[in-house]
């Protein structure tokens, strides 16, 4: 089903670009004036709950871009890589856990082998492609001011976003609300091409008094310490004749907002070194903290955390990993954030403990974790992707195949489609069709065909070929020939079991085809070493209710048994029962998933009552056309 | 650290001449050695020469333990080398730098494959494929194969042939001459008894009758009278040299109380949507 979604969207996406554009534009002036009052609908568009309505945006953008600027492929990349920032950095690969934007050879890499079709370049590329300021008004925040001056200097662009940032910050504060924070989040990502020292050195000298110790630890990270003494002469003036400059006490969303953008600066310039004592003395600030308003931010800062230790040597394969390191560290947070019911960052943190147990298999570990940590509901979309994407991969180790097929359903279903996530779409993918096959389940030849899927997922593909075949010669040269992918896919131990479902699927077929066959012509047929062997199998595969049939030990033969009317059965019954539930959990999951704007009930109270006066009338009314009907019912009984 | 070295030797020497209650006694000695020197655990700042011992103590110690068919003993003693053979595995690793740890007396690859081992004994396949999927990255980091390591190789091999449902492979496996060591030998019984059930249990499908001579073979029996025997445990019936096995009385009375069964669920399920419809609307 989605897999039909996702090929339709794509082949949309040339067709319909010119009305796309027309919604992007739309969307984008929307959002400069709903900036003012309470942003309704842009930002209701823009939650990153609201994943379908994103993606769409996303996907439109994509479909745009496609024809007009393929060059710039590469810088679009990296900017797009912000957009969902750092997580999909780390859905990107599972194992590498590659940087993307900074090292564009790995990302190249990559997309050599991952980006299959035509890449087609992302929201971004518009932006990079024709000038620099358009980044930032893509970036979904500023409005059409920026738009109306195209030729601003970068670093004064940025500078002027970080700011207009703050105000977002402290609006969310003031108004308790998590989607302006939400907003500054994704504008990260326009901002991480211009992020350099100077920039963010020029932000915090105007934005804190020389005597911050914020500050100083601030610059410290980015070597900028005597960036107060260079700054320029009014500020300098405002900072000798008061100590506090700022009228105000910053924020403390303020100081971890730009904490993070010290982050990503430090991880794009893969200073990891300075990154990993950057990132720990910036979790210990952060333990001392304790505001809602800081939950999302906080998580983030934790993600980068954990991505500065897997650059570490010793890498992860190595139990002695220094990401060992930061379990301890993280399982105190992910204490903490309970305790707190802060969802974001309990979200963020299981998921990286998950990925941090995995990356040193350590599975039986990452087993307890789950089962006694429930996971948050409420978590983001990609949270939660990530989550049941790990959850499976377990359940697939420990062949609880039917509960790894549903998580893994779940983590493709919720997996973002943009470009970022695609190395997490694929990986998913995989990993599902593996579980597919184990199942017994020959996995639908749509999926292999999505653009976004077709080389990564080849070796899939002929794998499921094999197997539907039931072909064991050719399903041991596939795993064989192609075992260096699987292996770094991490799905070649899953593979190495699927050989008695080939063999299963074989006597499956030859049950099916014939009535009677003898055990020496099955072991021919499916290339196994002795009669024996055949015999124990097909007596197995009778008893695991693969086939319905007989053995004759004398004689030496397999008969079939008739089979039965599956319509007799309650099957069918059962099926559509699955579905009509399915469809009424997203019925219920969509309600849930609207958002009520506060006191707005208020306004539609009077309405309301007046709803009800109507109602009450009309109730009276049917009253008395009831009392109508039934007369006239008892004229027609008398009659 | 010295006497704690003629321990280890003594505690070989024990096990060696099967004299377990004086291993048992040696062993609880010489773990309470390793606590006072902390050493339980390794730790960064434990030095190299008491890692070994520690380590020869405890795989003694699960080496006895399964001499004495002491699972639960023998899973203890297992967890508690972990730890040890962590460090082995990162030192292991292509480019590491040799550490100071000895670690060619490690027995890691023999015991994690009787641990292996007795997992597939228990049934216990979900645990036996966590441990399985570590040693199959580690090795494939290596450029290698688990199956290279054949203390490993033999459980693997066994589960597959389990597995897929070849079980005269297993039989022949589980003969002395194809066992790595002799304490692999200890599990050939309880996976005989293993794959004989199984085997049960398929023919109880499969067959309508078998001769007894036949079910001989099939089941791996000495004679036809242990066949007999085995067929009375299992409730099958015999007459005239054929067993025939109970057919369960499944075709006809149960598809009365399916059907009635399954009226309820119908009816049920669609007053569950006339409701959800109801709160829908």
């Amino acid at each position: 089903m989605p897999a039909e979604r996702r090929s339709l969207r794509s082949n949309n996406k040339s067709d319909t670009s010119s009305s796309a554009n027309g919604e992007k534009a739309n969307s984008n002036s929307q959002s400069s004036g709903a900036k003012d009052k309470a942003p309704t609908t842009r930002a209701a568009a823009n939650k990153a709950k609201s994943a379908p309505t994103k993606k769409d945006a996303k996907g439109a953008s994509n479909g745009s871009m496609k024809e007009d600027d393929q060059s710039h492929t590469n810088g679009s990349k990296s900017t797009e890589n912000g957009v969902n920032g750092s997580e999909d950095v780390e859905m990107g690969e599972d194992t590498a856990g590659a940087p993307t934007s900074s090292s564009n050879t790995s990302k190249d890499r990559k997309s050599n082998e991952k980006m299959t079709v035509v890449v087609p370049p992302t929201k971004g590329s518009r932006s990079s492609g024709k000038d620099k300021e358009d980044v930032t008004m893509e970036g979904v925040e500023d409005g059409d001011v920026e738009n109306t001056e195209p030729e601003v200097d970068p670093a004064t662009k940025a500078i002027q976003d970080i700011k207009s940032n703050f105000t977002l910050l402290e609006r969310a504060v003031a108004h308790f609300d998590p989607r302006f924070t939400l907003r500054v989040l994704r504008s990260i990502s326009s901002m991480r091409k211009h992020l350099t020292p100077e920039v963010l050195a020029e932000v915090i000298v105007e934005t804190y008094s020389a005597s911050s110790s914020t500050a100083s630890f601030l610059l410290e990270a980015l070597g900028q310490t005597n960036a107060f003494e260079n700054a320029p002469a009014s500020s300098q003036m405002e900072v000798d004749s008061d100590k506090k400059p700022i009228p105000k006490e910053t924020l403390a969303e303020v100081d971890v907002y730009l904490s993070i953008l010290v982050q990503i600066y430090l991880f794009d310039q893969r200073e990891i070194q300075k990154g990993v004592q950057f990132s720990t003395d910036l979790i210990e600030r952060l333990r001392a903290l304790n505001r809602r308003t800081l939950d999302s931010l906080a998580a983030r800062v934790y993600f980068y955390y954990s991505l500065f230790f897997e650059q570490v040597a010793p890498l992860p394969p190595s139990p002695a990993a220094a990401v060992t390191t930061i379990r301890q560290p993280l399982l105190a947070a992910l204490r903490t954030a309970v305790l707190r019911k802060d969802v974001d960052t309990q979200a963020t943190v299981m998921t990286l403990l998950l990925r941090n147990y995995l990356s040193t298999s350590h599975i039986s570990q990452a087993d307890l974790l789950i089962s006694h940590n429930p996971f948050p509901v409420a978590a983001s979309n990609n949270q939660i992707a990530r989550y049941m994407f790990y959850l499976g991969r377990i359940r697939a180790i420990q062949l609880q195949y039917t509960e790894a097929h549903s998580h893994l359903i779940g983590a493709t279903r919720k997996s973002p489609a943009s470009q970022v996530a695609r190395g997490f779409y694929q990986a998913s993918h995989k990993l599902l069709v593996v579980v597919e096959l184990l199942m017994g389940d020959i996995p639908d030849r749509a999926v292999f065909r999505q653009p976004a899927l077709e080389r990564a997922m080849h070796p899939y593909l002929l794998l499921s070929q094999a197997v539907s075949v039931a072909d064991l010669d050719g399903f041991l040269n596939i795993v064989n020939t192609h075992s260096e992918t699987f292996r770094k896919d991490g799905t070649y131990t899953l593979i190495l079991r699927l050989r008695q479902n080939v063999i299963k699927t074989g006597i499956r077929m030859m049950s099916l085809s014939y009535s009677r066959i003898s055990l020496r012509d099955i072991c021919l047929r499916l290339g196994l070493d002795s009669e024996e062997s055949a015999e124990y199998i097909v007596a197995k595969a009778i008893r695991d209710g693969v086939i319905e049939a007989t053995l004759d030990h004398e004689h030496g033969f397999m008969k079939s048994k008739e089979v039965g009317d599956i319509y007799a059965t309650r099957e069918p019954g059962e099926a559509f029962h699955e579905r009509i539930r399915a469809c009424l959990a997203l019925h219920d999951e969509s309600v849930k998933a609207m958002r009520f704007p506060m006191n707005q009930h208020r306004l539609e109270l009077k309405s309301a009552q007046e709803a009800r006066e109507r109602e009450r009338e009309l109730a009276k009314e049917i009253q008395e056309g009831d009392m109508d009907d039934e007369d006239a019912g008892g004229d027609f009984d008398a009659i | 650290m010295s006497d704690l070295q003629s321990l280890v030797s003594e505690l070989h020497g024990a096990i060696e001449r099967k004299q377990f209650d004086v291993a048992n006694d040696l062993l609880s000695r010489s773990k309470r050695a390793l606590l006072l020197q902390n050493a339980l655990i390794p730790t960064s700042s434990t030095p190299p020469q008491l890692v070994v011992l520690a380590r020869q103590v405890l795989e003694l110690g699960a080496l006895a333990s399964i001499r004495q068919t002491d699972a639960q003993l023998f899973t203890r003693y297992y967890q508690q080398l972990q730890p040890f053979y962590d460090l082995e595995r990162h030192a292991g690793l292509p480019g590491q730098s040799s550490s100071e740890v000895d670690f060619s007396t490690s027995q890691r690859s023999k015991i994690t494959g009787l641990y292996l081992l007795l997992l597939l004994s228990m049934g216990d396949s979900a645990n036996f494929h966590t441990v399985l999927e570590g040693l199959v990255e580690e090795a494939s980091l290596k450029g290698g194969r688990v199956e290279d390591d054949a203390c490993i190789k033999y459980p693997v091999e066994l589960e597959r042939n389990l597995m897929e449902g070849s079980y005269d492979k297993v039989w022949r496996e589980t003969k002395s001459e194809r066992v790595p060591s002799e304490d692999f030998g200890l599990f050939s019984n309880v996976l005989v008894g293993t794959i004989r059930n199984e085997i049960a249990g398929c023919s109880e499908k499969a067959y309508p009758s078998l001769p007894i001579s036949n079910a001989k073979n099939l089941l791996f029996l000495e004679s036809e009278g242990a066949v007999i025997e085995f067929a009375k445990q299992r409730g099958w019936i015999l007459r005239d040299g054929r067993i025939y096995f109970p057919v369960e009385p499944e075709a006809t009375a149960r598809s009365e109380k399916d059907i009635l069964l399954a009226s309820g669920t119908v009816i049920e399920n669609a007053l569950g949507y006339a409701r959800e419809l109801e709160t829908i609307v």
